[in-house]
């Protein structure tokens, strides 16, 4: 058995070398046959014992057996020495033994040897002949043990004898023949040795092919995926019947490959977009050059269409500028530098500046709530932030309205509320307003000169000072928009 | 030769009716799908350019709309959508062309003309027996003298030329050759087609264009 578990783990060691490379089925199987292996071996371990001291037990009995009959027929005790080693006739009354005087022992009777304390043969059954059974010194009580005789096992006993102080004298040794069970043991324990290596093979074998059963679907699994690129990331892998782990993980790959696609969509239609918004202004000035250079012309109409160009380039160039900053908040290379800002000086600032756009629609600013209130954010971000809800109040607002800026506290949270009086976003598109070039209106030339940016870089910005921005609009009376900042 | 641009675009919309009307076009604009739609319905066009991103209808929408109504007036898209999928699905709804923006107007003209080209012509060259019209050049020649035209004279000749051989009615002149702008009185082409006679029999071409009374005009090959 030993040397059956120094083989398996040299085996581990040449499969550990392996191991990188070991397929998912075969290390399953490996581990399976492994630990399979570990438990047959100790099954057949125990039981081989067991049989074994099973039989043990049985010549022990026929050990004892035979002293009891030694001290019966001779009616002696195993306190008496002294009287035991005169006694000679004991062994002569083995009948068995008289007959049959030959010069080497036969081992297929019992035998009798009485030594003293040394070790040294005071008597010994006649059916002994020449040989001497085993004598083992200094053992103070019964002892059994294995031992061989002309080449033939043989069971021992080896009993102490006292003289009347209860001092060892001597031991009387009997011996019983057990070739036959020793054949028995042997032949459990090859079978044991052959078998096991057979068991732990088919085991292996077997295990091989379950585990490459049960892990089909992870194969199917792997087909889908390689198939997928990005053009082609519509597929989805088939969930199995059982709800099991596999299922999980084709449910959990799925739903990364819908968010994934999503994002894929997202950012397709950002690029359409992009394209559409710059191309067109392109177009418009390489056509409108194109058609002027045609022909000569009027110097008045060089200068208007020249005029227009410019204009067109202008708008372009703000684009480009909404697009970069756009790019850069969100490749989150810019990070805020985050200070006490008190919001009445900032939404000052904004105002001031927007007063003349304002001013030409007769839009009034009109701030209600609290006159100190401070936030931490960043103060040239929070100032865009202002800048790009504002002037969209006043864009969207009709002439001679409100645009109401109230700021409120509610415990530690400040809340700061931007109201105009235009003619709302219908329900279904408020929650589209944060998204790049989404315009509520959707024909490009509304008059309102927007591209769709500013809410999606006021997001951006509100998310890196870890603002919240929200909407609220009823239709007809206006749109608000909400930043609460976060409590210091 | 009578173009409808359905364009929201007003920079580009713009140009291509300045430039186009230069090229002896007349040019009607639509700004919206909707529109756009409505015009091509209610008039005969020659060509149509639609943008495909417009309000209201989008342009394939127009496109499909105008080729389930029977109509076979060439349709060219003009439009800043570029991916191979985008032309593919374009052409596939139903236009003859693709242009993606930003274009060159030379290309977009050389483009309009291949549409306007009919089957069995070869190059862009018209011709009436003697009479030879280039559209590109603007040019008109009997035999080998050139005869000098002005743009509407040269409109009126070259949609003549293109429908010879059939009777062009003076309401299909009116709407093929004039834009939509222009008011019904079809006695302007009576003195179009006058100052056209006067130069064509200046040249020797002699009288090519002939009167069928009540209805309009023909030019015939023989």
């Amino acid at each position: 058995m030993k040397i059956e578990a120094k083989h398996a783990l040299k085996s581990v060691s040449i499969r550990l070398k392996k191991w990188t490379v070991m397929s998912l089925r075969n290390r399953i199987a490996f581990y399976y046959t492994i630990a399979t292996a570990f438990l047959i071996a100790m099954v057949f371990a125990i039981l081989y014992f067991m049989v074994e001291s099973i039989v043990y037990k049985q010549f022990d009995d026929e050990v004892n057996k035979e002293v009891t009959e030694v001290f019966t027929n001779a009616h002696l005790t195993s306190h008496d020495f002294t009287s035991f080693s005169r006694f000679k006739t004991f062994i002569d009354d083995n009948s068995e033994a008289k007959q049959d005087l030959k010069e080497v022992a036969k081992v297929d009777t019992e035998f009798i040897q009485l030594v003293n304390v040394d070790g040294e043969v005071i008597n010994k059954s006649i059916n002994l002949a020449r040989n001497v059974l085993t004598f083992k010194s200094g053992e103070t009580t019964m002892i059994y043990f294995n031992s061989t005789i002309n080449n033939s096992s043989i069971r021992q006993g080896q009993l102490p004898l006292f003289n009347r102080n209860g001092i060892i004298k001597g031991y009387l040794i009997i011996a019983v023949p057990m070739k036959k069970a020793i054949i028995v043991l042997n032949d459990l324990q090859n079978v044991f040795l052959f078998s096991f290596p057979a068991i732990i093979l088919t085991l292996f074998v077997l295990t091989r092919l379950i585990a490459g059963k049960s892990i089909r679907p992870i194969e199917k699994v792997i087909a889908t995926s390689e198939k997928m690129t990005q053009p082609n990331i519509n597929q989805r892998i088939e969930l199995p019947h059982h709800h099991d782990e596999l299922y999980r993980l084709s449910a959990t790959i799925n739903a990364l490959l819908d968010r994934m696609q999503d994002a894929f969509q997202r950012e397709k239609q950002f690029t359409a977009d992009a394209s559409h918004e710059l191309k067109t202004p392109l177009a418009v000035v390489k056509g409108t050059l194109e058609v002027l250079v045609r022909k000569p012309r009027e110097k008045e109409q060089y200068e208007n269409k020249i005029q227009f160009c410019l204009m067109e380039l202008n708008r372009m160039a703000r684009l480009i500028d909404q697009l970069l900053m756009l790019a850069r908040y969100e490749s989150n290379k810019m990070s805020p530098h985050i200070e006490v800002v008190s919001i009445p000086l900032a939404l000052g600032a904004v105002t001031a500046r927007l007063y003349p756009i304002a001013q030409e629609k007769k839009i009034e600013f009109k701030v209600k709530g609290r006159e100190k209130s401070s936030v931490t954010a960043d103060p040239a971000m929070l100032d865009m932030v202002f800048e790009n809800i504002l002037s969209n109040a006043i864009k969207y607002s009709p002439a001679k309205s409100i645009v109401t800026i109230t700021v409120e506290q509610k415990e530690r949270t400040i809340t700061c509320s931007i109201t105009d009086q235009g003619i709302g976003i219908p329900e279904e598109k408020l929650h589209a307003v944060f998204e790049r070039f989404y315009r509520v209106d959707e024909s490009r030339n509304s008059g309102t000169g927007g591209f769709g940016l500013g809410l999606s870089i006021v997001k951006r910005l509100a998310d890196l000072q870890q603002i919240q921005v929200s909407v609220k609009s009823e239709k007809n009376l206006g749109t608000t928009f909400s930043l609460t900042f976060p409590t210091t | 030769m009578r173009l409808l641009i359905i364009e929201d675009e007003p920079g580009i919309a713009g140009f291509l009716k300045d430039g186009l009307e230069e090229e002896y076009f007349a040019v009607d604009i639509a700004y919206d799908g909707k529109n756009g739609l409505d015009l091509a319905m209610t008039n005969e066009y020659d060509l149509i350019i639609i943008d495909w991103m417009i309000p209201v209808i989008s342009g394939i929408e127009v496109c499909r709309q105008i080729r389930k109504s029977g109509s076979l007036v060439p349709i060219m898209f003009l439009t800043a959508k570029d991916t191979l999928e985008d032309v593919v699905f374009g052409l596939e709804a139903g236009a003859n062309d693709y242009i993606k923006k930003p274009f060159a107007f030379e290309e977009l003209l050389a483009r309009i003309r291949v549409q306007l080209r009919s089957k069995n012509q070869g190059d862009d060259s018209l011709r009436a027996g003697n009479l030879n019209i280039n559209p590109g050049t603007h040019q008109v020649f009997y035999e080998t003298s050139e005869i000098t035209l002005t743009p509407k004279e040269f409109a009126l000749l070259e949609y003549l030329v293109r429908n010879k051989d059939k009777v062009c009615t003076r309401s299909r002149i009116i709407e093929h050759v004039w834009d939509v702008h222009f008011d019904s009185d079809t006695s302007v082409i009576d003195v179009y087609i006058t100052f056209l006679r006067r130069k064509l029999e200046n040249a020797g071409c002699g009288n090519l264009i002939q009167t069928i009374r009540g209805v309009g005009y023909i030019i015939r090959e023989s």
